[in-house]
Formats: structure tokens, sequence, C-alpha cells
């Protein structure tokens, strides 16, 4: 298999592998470097991040279009199966192995001035490994490689959710992304193990490669019919159940997407990198790696619940006050909107929207970095009890911080989906699909594609309220203190450096030359069928200025309400506005029903081990204590009361004839002279 | 008349009294003339007895040679008194007690 490779194949596989592994050279030297080395650990991991990039750049030139190189070697055999380690390029991986180190690089460079140099070692050993194992997820090429470092991903991202572990909210927030993401991995393990016993592989180009297993093998008359067996087709759906759980946990979907906002505590870079552009993008990465095995019904649910994810989060994002937890919900919408992008065919759309969306996301978390630190300044400085991230005391910091205002609106304007945004052409590429798809259906089906509509509505109401809030106004600190003195501004060239970066990857140009028509963007044609898309309706045209009229209607609106402050929002005490602010209630219901019954479940368990088991072992404990003690007596007075006798009488004898020799001469010849007498008496009675 | 039952009698009291001397004095010189004592009744006894024999006079020979020999012996004992008194510091056979148990 691996003489086919020509040197420079040979050599690109290299370079991808170099790329892999140089995030974890790096988190092996920062963790073994001395603990107050400071910034070195940071420039560190930016060297190999940037080694990283021009590596994954060369790779992905040489793959991109162009071939799919695959490379294995023998790694064990258990039994009759070869279990093979190696690495897939193609332009799934090529482009995901680009995106995660372009994404993380300026990502680096922000944390090291954002976080403090004391703290600098552990955090980037950590975030170094979450690099090495987003990379590795994306390049290795069999399914038991893929879920080690499925696990591996979810596991550093624990570690820097984490981060800030004397603080009793990080704590709990790590756990629940843990205990979530692990629902995800039992998923994942479950439809490898079905993969497997139907397939007898673990490869990925084997099972889901163009002449594949899955092609091949089809669902009739309740049978999973495939050239390597048979199985009852249920075994089929209970894998995509697998899959799903997998994907939802990793992706922040509905049921399991409560992780997603509680995982803020992390470092806001750490939430820019993993939990905006990279690990939950391991969802729909996923998803696109095992898409030829989902058939219709599946792509449907598919579908439903992206588009219910997407929905909800949008509405939730509305009412939320702390300024990552927007972000979040933001973050948690739009990866509905891929995975409904995947549901309805579009899955070249999903990909695209995946990677702009991992730019704009990105910015707009960096950004809300910079400005969670700065307000976190004026704290400090004066002594505030506020929240920091709460965008209630925010408001007119457009001039204070200007480049980072720049940077926030062109971050928004791109969710938004504004023309000339990366946004406008992904999120128009998605919604003009799901019409297409929902065009020749029954009524029913119809609701998705405008729930998405509606959703993107949603969106521009939120966003904007978050930069009215945020840059327009009052200072309202200032308003509640008014001698209080602002110092702050957009920080050293380490923030706004990356800012300035991610904001140009957020507009139209790196993406299309045309800033209209997603079909022409090289990443859409890259990862769609050979044949060319064709404009053959309307909707091509209807729906991008639809949308985009919606928008601006409803960011005019926001701007009526925030700025202007007229009275055209809902009230805050219909059921509406707190179904949204109490986030529909999913995390309580959870906490009430799920987590308490299992504590509940627990304490009974508890109650059963402290009451019934070990009653009986004290039970046992105190028969054997009695059966001791009597035994114990027995032994003291019977056993050893004989012994004790024998001996006193011995001692006896012994100290009776022991006395005759005391040492004195005198006495023993008195001694012989009792005796001598006693004899002669003895004699004359006889 | 002094007959030979007085003797008897006077030789079985000094035996006594030598007897009583050696078991109850705490000096080893009056125990030795606790020893003299006794020696001297069995030489008295000797005596005694020697007045059936009157053509040979054994008896007054035999007391003779025990004479003798008790000065001799007594010689022999008073030296190791001395010595027992160098290494002990003490001549009371009741202290000299090393072997016992």
């Amino acid at each position: 298999m691996n003489h086919a490779l020509s040197n420079i194949d040979v050599q690109t596989i290299n370079f991808a592998l170099a790329a892999v592994l140089l995030p974890l050279v790096a988190a092996f030297i920062n963790r073994l470097l001395p603990a107050k080395s400071g910034k070195v650990s940071g420039w560190i991991s930016v060297l190999a991040i940037i080694a990283a990039v021009s590596l994954s750049i060369v790779v992905f030139s040489r793959v991109w279009n162009f071939k799919q190189l695959h490379q294995q070697y023998l790694w064990f055999t258990i039994g009759q199966t070869p279990v093979y380690v190696g690495m897939l390029l193609n332009n799934l991986s090529a482009f995901m192995l680009l995106l995660v180190t372009v994404i993380a690089l300026p990502v680096h460079i922000y944390s090291t001035a954002y976080i403090k140099a004391a703290e600098q070692k552990r955090y980037f050993t950590y975030l170094s490994l979450f690099c090495f194992s987003m990379l590795a997820l994306v390049v290795v090429d069999s399914m038991i490689m893929l879920y080690a470092f499925w696990e591996l991903v979810g596991f550093s991202s624990y570690l820097l959710i984490g981060f800030w572990f004397t603080k009793d909210s990080a704590v709990q927030a790590n756990k629940k992304a843990f205990i979530m993401n692990r629902i995800g991995d039992i998923g994942l393990l479950s439809a490898i193990i079905i993969l497997f016993t139907q397939y007898h592989t673990f490869d990925l180009v084997q099972l889901f490669g163009e002449h594949g297993l899955i092609i091949k093998s089809t669902i009739q008359n309740g049978l999973w019919t495939a050239p390597t067996g048979e199985l009852p087709a249920i075994w089929q759906y209970i894998a995509f159940i697998g899959i799903l759980l997998a994907v939802a946990a990793k992706s922040a979907q509905f049921p399991l997407h409560t992780w997603l906002p509680d995982a803020m505590e992390g470092p806001t870079s750490v939430s820019a990198l993993i939990h905006a552009a990279t690990m939950v993008a391991a969802g729909v990465f996923l998803l696109g790696r095992v898409y030829p095995m989902f058939n219709n019904t599946e792509l449907d649910i598919l579908a439903i619940v992206g588009c219910f994810t997407a929905f909800m989060a949008a509405t939730i994002a509305l009412t939320q006050n702390d300024l990552k937890r927007i972000l979040a919900y933001s973050t948690i919408s739009q990866l509905g909107y891929m995975i409904m992008a995947m549901g309805v065919g579009a899955y070249a759309s999903s990909l695209f929207h995946l990677a702009t969306h991992a730019f704009f996301k990105c910015l707009l978390f960096l950004c809300a970095g910079v400005i969670i630190h700065e307000v976190q300044h004026i704290k400090d400085e004066h002594d505030l009890d506020i929240d920091p991230q709460n965008i209630l005391y925010m408001g007119g910091l457009r001039k204070k911080m200007p480049v980072t205002f720049i940077a926030t609106l062109v971050g928004c304007l791109a969710l938004v989906g504004i023309p000339l945004t990366s946004g406008y052409l992904s999120k128009d590429g998605i919604l003009i699909q799901a019409f297409e798809w929902a065009e020749n259906r029954s009524l029913a089906y119809q609701i998705i594609p405008i729930t998405i509509l509606l959703t993107s509505g949603i969106t521009a109401f939120y966003v904007a309220r978050l930069m009215f809030k945020v840059f327009f106004g009052q200072f309202k600190i200032k308003e509640i203190l008014p001698n209080v003195h602002l110092h702050i501004g957009d920080g050293s060239w380490s923030f706004k450096v990356p800012l300035i970066l991610l904001s140009l990857c957020s507009l139209f140009p790196l993406f299309s030359l045309n800033p209209f028509l997603y079909e022409h963007a090289w990443l859409f044609e890259g990862f769609s069928p050979s044949q060319h898309m064709a404009r053959q309706n309307n909707y091509h045209t209807i729906i991008p200025i639809g949308v985009n009229l919606l928008c601006i209607f409803v960011v005019y609106w926001a701007y009526a309400v925030y700025i202007q402050q007229r009275k055209l929002v809902f009230g805050q005490k219909n059921f509406f506005f707190k179904l949204s602010y109490n986030q529909w209630y999913i995390d309580a219901f959870y906490r009430n029903v799920i987590v308490n019954a299992v504590l509940g479940f627990g304490r009974s368990l508890f109650a059963l081990d402290r009451r019934v088991i070990d009653g009986f072992i004290y039970l046992l404990q105190r028969i054997t204590g009695a059966l001791s003690a009597l035994s114990a007596w027995t032994d003291r007075y019977l056993v050893d009361g004989f012994l004790h006798s024998v001996a006193l009488l011995v001692k006896g004898i012994g100290d009776f004839f022991r006395s005759f020799q005391g040492g004195k001469v005198q006495y023993y010849l008195f001694s012989m002279l009792a005796i001598i007498l006693a004899v002669f008496i003895f004699k004359l009675l006889i | 008349m002094i007959t030979l039952t007085h003797y008897l009698v006077l030789s079985g009291a000094l035996f006594c009294i030598g007897l009583y001397v050696i078991l109850a004095k705490q000096n080893a010189v009056q125990i030795l003339i606790g020893v003299e004592l006794m020696l001297n009744a069995a030489i008295l006894n000797l005596v005694a007895f020697g007045r059936f024999d009157k053509l040979n006079s054994s008896g007054q020979t035999f007391a003779l040679f025990a004479i003798i020999l008790a000065a001799a012996a007594t010689a022999v004992a008073l030296a190791i008194v001395l010595n027992v008194y160098r290494r002990y510091k003490t001549i009371d056979p009741g202290r000299i007690n090393e072997l016992k148990d």
C-alpha cells in the first residue's frame, strides 16, 4: 500500500505529521520547564503553532482538490483483525488541519498577553496538548485512533475549562463538560463497535471511501446487508443514534448543549479557540467523515435537531446579560445551522460555514476577551462590586477602544450575514439549500427553512443588542459612579494583531472573489460534487435579499429600542422572556430531574449500604466479637489456669528445694545434721 | 570413782558444744575452735577407751597422732581463713555465698 506513494507525497505526509506533532512537543517542553519560566513557555507554543501553520499551508496546497493521500502501518493484530495506525489526507482533513492551525495562531499570540506570566506554563502546556489532539483527530485514518483523539480533545478541554481551578464555578463547569462529553463518547464508541461488527474494519477509507463498504451496503426488509455480513436494520439506526449523541455532545446540540455556556468559565482565549472554532467543530467534522452512512430518515433527524438547536439557542441569546454567554449561545445556534445543513444535504455549505464561523466567532470571543479584560481593570482599580462580563454595565466603549469596536463590528456583521462578509456567503448557502430541500416535500417540512429564516432574524436582533449595549450609548458605570476615571484602550499589539488578522479573514476575499454568490467560493467548490450547481430557481436571488432586508429591519428595531429608547420591546414579565432568560429551563430540568434523581439514587444506595450491608457486617462483627470474647475467657481461665497451676506447683517444688541451696555453708551442715538425726530417729523407731 | 561413762558423757558434751559452735558462730576462726572441740571430744574417747589396751597403749598413741594431725590441719585451715579474708574482706561464712544459685 505504501510503495505507490511518490517522494513528494511521502514528504507531504511527513509535513502533516510534523504539523500534528509540533504542538505535542511544545506541550512536553512546557511541562518540563521550570515553574517560574514566565513567558518562555508562551513563545515555545507560539513557535510550534507558527511552524504548524506553515506546514499545514504546504500540505493543504498539495492535497486540496488534487489527490487523497493515505498511508498506514500495522499497529497490532487481535485474532484475525489487523489494526492500522495511519494518516488520511483528503480535502476534508487538509482543510481542517489548516483551519485549526490558522485559528490557533492568533489565539496563541493573544494568550501570551491575556494570561498572566505566572500561569503561562500550565496554560500553554494544556493549550498545546489541545492543539495536538485536535490536529491528530482530523488526520487519523481509523475509527480507533479517531476515538482516542476524540476523548483526548474532550480531556484537554476539561483541563482548560477548569484552568482557574480555585473558582468553584469553573470546577463545576469542567465537570459538567466532561460528563456531557462522556455521554457522547459512549455513543461514538457504540457506533464504532456496531460498524466493526458489520464491516470488520476500522479503516475510514475502507468504510466511508468512494468505493467503500458503506456505499455498497443496503437496508432491505429489515436487514442491513453489507458485502461483509448482515445485521438487523435496527443496528444501523443504533449506530446513527450513537453518532448523533457524539455529535450533540461535542458540537453542543440539543439535548447535550448545556455544557457549552458553562464552559465560559475558562479563560476567554480558550473559549475562542475551543468553544467557538475547533473543539465544537469536531462534531461537524465527524459528521463530514461518516456522512455516507446516513439514510434519508437519519438526515431528516439531523436537520430537525440542528434546526431546533439553532432556534432555541438564538432565542436564549436574546435575553442573556453575560457577554460570553451570549456568544456561547450564538455558537450553539450556528452549530445548529451546520448540523441542519448536513441534514438537508448541504454538505459543502455546512463545512464552508464551519470555516467562516470559526474565524468570525473566534474574532468575537477575542474581542469579548479584550472588553472583559478592560472592564476587569476598572473593577480592580476602583474596587467595584460588578460582574465584568455583564453587558448592562458597559456602553459607549466605541470611542475608547476603536480597534476592538471595528473588529467586533466585522464579526457581528459576519454573524448576521451581511453582504461583503464571509458569513453572508456561507449562511445564505445554507438557507437557500434548506428551501430547496423543503420545496418538493409536504407542508410539515416547510417548518425547517422557515424556522431557520426566523432564527436569522433573531440572530440579527441579539447581535445588534450586544453591539448597542457594549459600544453605544453611555458608559453605565460612569452613570452610577460619576467620578470614575477610565484608563482603558485596545491593549497591546498582542491583542490588536490577532483581532486585525481575524477581521480580515472574516471578510469575503479570503473565500470568494465574488462577494454575493456563495457557489463561487473555492471552499464550497472543493467540497461539492463535481457537477456545478446551477442557479436553477429563484431562491438564489430572493432569499439573500429577503434575509438581508429582514436583518436590517431587525437591527433598526434594536437600534430604536436600545439607542432611541422607544418602547417597542416586549415586557420583561411575560412567559417568553422568562423562558428565554432561564435558557428554556433545560438546565433546571437536568438539575431537578436527572442530577437530583441520580444523586437521590446514589443517596439511597448509600443508605442501603449504610443500613443493610453495613448493618449485616456489624452484626457479623458483633457475633464474632462475642465468640472471641467467650474463647478468650476460656483460654484465660481454663487453659491458662491449668497451665499456670502446673507451673505454680513446679515452681513451689523448685523453690522448696532451692531454699536448701542458700549459699550458707553452716546451713548445709545443719541440713546434714538434721538428715542424719532423722535417719537415726527413723532407725530407732523401726 | 570416775567410770568410762563419765568420760563418754564429757566427750559427748564437748562434741555437742563443738557442733553448736560450728553451726552458730559467724566467725571462721571460732568455727575452727568448734572443730577443735569436736576433735578433742573424739581424742578424749580414744584415751578413755585406751584403758582396755594396757599392753600397747594404742589409744594414747592414736590420740597423739590425732593431736598432731589436728594441729597441722588447723594450721592449714588458718591459712585458708587468712586467704579468704584477703579475698572477701570478711571471714563470716554466711556472707561468702558466691556459689549460691
